[in-house]
């Protein structure tokens, strides 16, 4: 190891569960650092400022969602939470408050390594300056406001282009509803999840093959949505 | 007047002691006593009428005949006045016939002077006769009331006996005695049943009457002591109303409690015991079915407990397997030393799997759970069909698999009020279940289509389909087709989308495709979503 690798701390109180992510993310290249408790979480996290911060929901000691707030008093680390199903709520609550994407239990070393690197990817300040975007058949220029499938240009709506530059500036991550409201629809009084579902509905018509089996734009169903980029 | 409750209470110890105001001002009876004066007078006056009628007739006879029929005359008078008008009037129509004919018919004529000493006998057995004869109509007549009266009371008590042998239900019993109390006495009825600890709990029936802290002491008293009290009864009568008990074979089961609208009807003997026999009867229904009603209850946790062992039976297997594959392959690739790469990741890759197996296998035991808890709630939104179709079709269960599945979803459906999550979980049970029984390579097809005011997917397979008669069976817990017999899995997947979808207010069939294999059809209620503000 030469030290130059990104360190992921891990707050997690189940011991199998630190076992198996230790290896997984070490096979990954990655530095490993853990904690079992929130506060000792939030100790290590001082001391060694990681570069991505893995944090189970069901602490024994603190709330999940509390630790994402004071965590966010001082820091932009990125943090991604993990979840068991069926808790939905829990990690839109987390991913409101500032916490990155979620992972839900159980999930495979792969989808684990593709979340880090996207959090990786969205902390590294030089990443977005990119102005043009591609992902498969997609070339967006962002500095002309240009959006090609096939090298064919596709002409989107003002809202339409703004939702989807949106999703690609969080491009990999999950974006809640909330959350892409308040950033496409601003102070729009009265705008509701509807609005959001309809005209995520006409962006997967004008740039996916197949609108009903989304590639990129993909739904969390109960969280929000994702821009899925290819592994 | 309040020191001297408060010292009473506190110096009663363990004795309740309920306290009931009186309601100075007001007169029961008055009203009763009014009706009563009126009526006779009237009775009386026409009594006098008749007797001159009859002068009349007299008059016109009695120079072609002598003074015996122009006593009939008379006597004819006062047997018209005591059958009509009772026995009052009757007397008065003796006096004044006796009067008319000294006055009129006996000489010396318009003096009341008598010369002839016989006309005295004649008066004597004129009046005798008047007073037998009201004497015996009055006692017809009571008796007459009396057996008119005691045939309404039968007739109520009848028509109270069928309305409730006609409902089965305790709740429809108690509505429908209030409601024949509340017609036959002209008052407001109420039923109250105890709770487990035995106090009596407000009814929530429209025409009950509100009962405050007070009446509800009076009726809880009536419950314990298993008597009647209020309204018109030696205890407690300062109540509003009347509180009966009902009475079981095992004591009081519920009381019930009468607010008459001003005097009440059952101050007369007879009305308080057709009352009663009210109580009586209602309470025997009651008790009947409150049986009855304990006994389904016990029945259906019998079948529930009975199911519970099933599925405790039926989940412990369908764990055990997993779990001693994974188990096996995993160690084995631990222990065994000469293992070629390729060997061990076939062993890893099956352990893969089975996890997979588990981790559904948990997730349906959960939803089941929560379903059958009733703790499921709805996050309903408007959602486009075809982002839950997406949603699923993207699921990672669905592996290499999700190839098999081709989805055909019209542009131009309208949004469906549903919960994303719920019903993303429906279709993945669906076209996991597809995929499952049907061969590998065959095409799974999803479809959508609106039509009046439902919304239809449905999800197509092109297995063995389903056999005949099991078509209602398959989305019972525990019950799994023919087909499933020897393939893993719980029988949870379609019970967990029936109830998901039932909860949405919609309905899912499983029929058999006309081209073979088995389709699913889910329909949901649409409504009308909130309209969408044009880009400008």
């Amino acid at each position: 190891m030469t030290g130059s690798e990104p360190l992921i701390l891990l707050v997690e109180d189940e011991p199998q569960m630190r076992r198996f992510l230790r290896v997984a993310l070490e096979g990954g290249g990655y530095r490993y650092l853990e904690a079992p408790t929130g506060q000792e979480g939030l100790n290590l996290a001082v001391q060694y400022r990681p570069d991505v911060i893995l944090l189970d929901l069901g602490l024994p000691d603190m709330d999940g969602l509390d630790l994402m707030i004071r965590l966010r008093e001082w820091s932009r680390i990125p943090v991604i939470v993990i979840s068991a199903r069926g808790q939905e709520s829990d990690k839109v609550g987390a991913l409101d408050v500032g916490a990155d994407d979620y992972l839900t239990k159980p999930f495979g070393t792969s989808e684990l390594l593709a979340r880090v690197r996207v959090a990786l990817r969205h902390a590294d300040p030089q990443s977005a300056a990119d102005p043009i975007f591609v992902l498969g058949r997609w070339r967006v220029d962002l500095a002309k406001r240009l959006v090609l499938v096939d090298d064919q240009e596709v002409h989107l709506t003002p809202l339409e282009y703004k939702l989807f530059t949106t999703l690609i500036r969080h491009a990999g991550k999950v974006v809640t509803q909330h959350q892409l409201l308040k950033e496409v629809w601003g102070g729009v009084a009265g705008a509701q999840p509807l609005y959001l579902r309809v005209y995520m509905a006409q962006l997967r018509h004008k740039l996916e093959e197949e609108p009903s089996r989304p590639r990129h734009l993909q739904t969390e169903p109960g969280v929000g949505y994702r821009l899925k980029l290819d592994d | 007047m309040g020191s001297t409750v408060d010292a009473l209470i506190r110096g009663s110890g363990t004795i309740d002691v309920y306290v009931i105001s009186g309601e100075p001002g007001r007169e029961p009876g008055m009203p009763l006593l009014r009706r009563g004066i009126t009526s006779p007078a009237r009775n009386y006056l026409l009594a006098a009428l008749t007797v001159g009628i009859a002068s009349l007739l007299a008059n016109l006879i009695f120079h072609r005949t002598d003074l015996a029929d122009v006593v009939m005359v008379y006597l004819l008078g006062i047997l018209l006045v005591a059958t009509r008008f009772g026995r009052g009037p009757s007397f008065l129509a003796s006096l004044l016939s006796v009067a008319a004919v000294d006055f009129l018919f006996v000489p010396p004529y318009f003096t009341f002077a008598v010369t002839d000493f016989r006309h005295v006998g004649t008066f004597a057995v004129m009046m005798l006769l008047g007073v037998v004869i009201g004497n015996l109509t009055e006692r017809i007549r009571a008796q007459a009331r009396l057996a008119r009266g005691r045939e309404q009371r039968t007739h109520a008590l009848y028509r109270l006996g069928q309305e409730l042998a006609r409902n089965a239900e305790s709740t429809a019993l108690v509505v429908s005695a209030i409601q024949n109390v509340t017609n036959q006495f002209q008052s407001q009825g109420v039923v109250l049943q105890p709770d487990e600890h035995g106090r009596l709990q407000a009814p929530a029936h429209p025409l009950a009457f509100p009962l405050n802290e007070q009446e509800l002491g009076v009726a809880q008293w009536v419950f314990d002591h298993a008597e009647p009290a209020g309204l018109g009864t030696p205890t407690l009568p300062g109540a509003r109303a009347t509180y009966l008990p009902l009475k079981g074979s095992s004591g009081a089961i519920g009381v019930m409690g009468v607010l008459p609208q001003g005097t009440p009807r059952w101050a007369e003997p007879d009305q308080r015991q057709l009352l009663e026999a009210f109580a009586n009867q209602t309470a025997l229904a009651l008790e009947r079915a409150l049986l009855a009603e304990q006994g389904s209850r016990d029945r259906r946790r019998a079948d529930e407990e009975r199911l519970r062992n099933a599925l405790l039976s039926s989940v412990s297997h369908d764990l055990r397997t997993p779990l001693g594959v994974i188990t096996g392959a995993v160690s084995t690739a631990l222990e065994t030393p000469d293992l070629s790469e390729a060997a061990r990741r076939d062993l890893l890759i099956s352990a893969q799997e089975e996890a997979q197996r588990l981790h559904r296998l948990v997730s349906n035991l959960l939803d089941i759970t929560r379903l059958e808890a009733g703790s499921l709630e709805l996050h309903t939104e408007w959602i486009p069909v075809e982002e839950v179709v997406g949603a699923a079709l993207n699921r990672r269960e669905l592996g290499a698999e999700a190839a098999r599945i081709h989805a055909e979803i019209p542009e131009d459906l309208p949004l469906v009020a549903m919960d994303a999550v719920l019903m993303e979980q429906v279709l993945l049970n669906l076209v996991d279940n597809a995929i499952k029984y049907s061969p590998k390579g065959t095409p799974v097809v999803i479809k959508a289509w609106a039509a009046g005011k439902s919304l239809t997917l449905s999800v197509t397979d092109q297995g063995p389909g389903i056999a005949p008669g099991e078509e209602e069976r398959i989305f019972e817990k525990l019950a799994r087709g023919e087909a499933a017999a020897s393939r893993p899995g719980a029988g949870l997947g379609l019970a967990i989308c029936k109830g998901i979808v039932t909860a949405h207010g919609g309905r899912i069939q499983a029929v058999n495709h006309p081209q073979g294999g088995a389709q699913f059809l889910v329909t949901l209620p649409l409504g009308t979503a909130p309209p969408m503000p044009e880009e400008g």
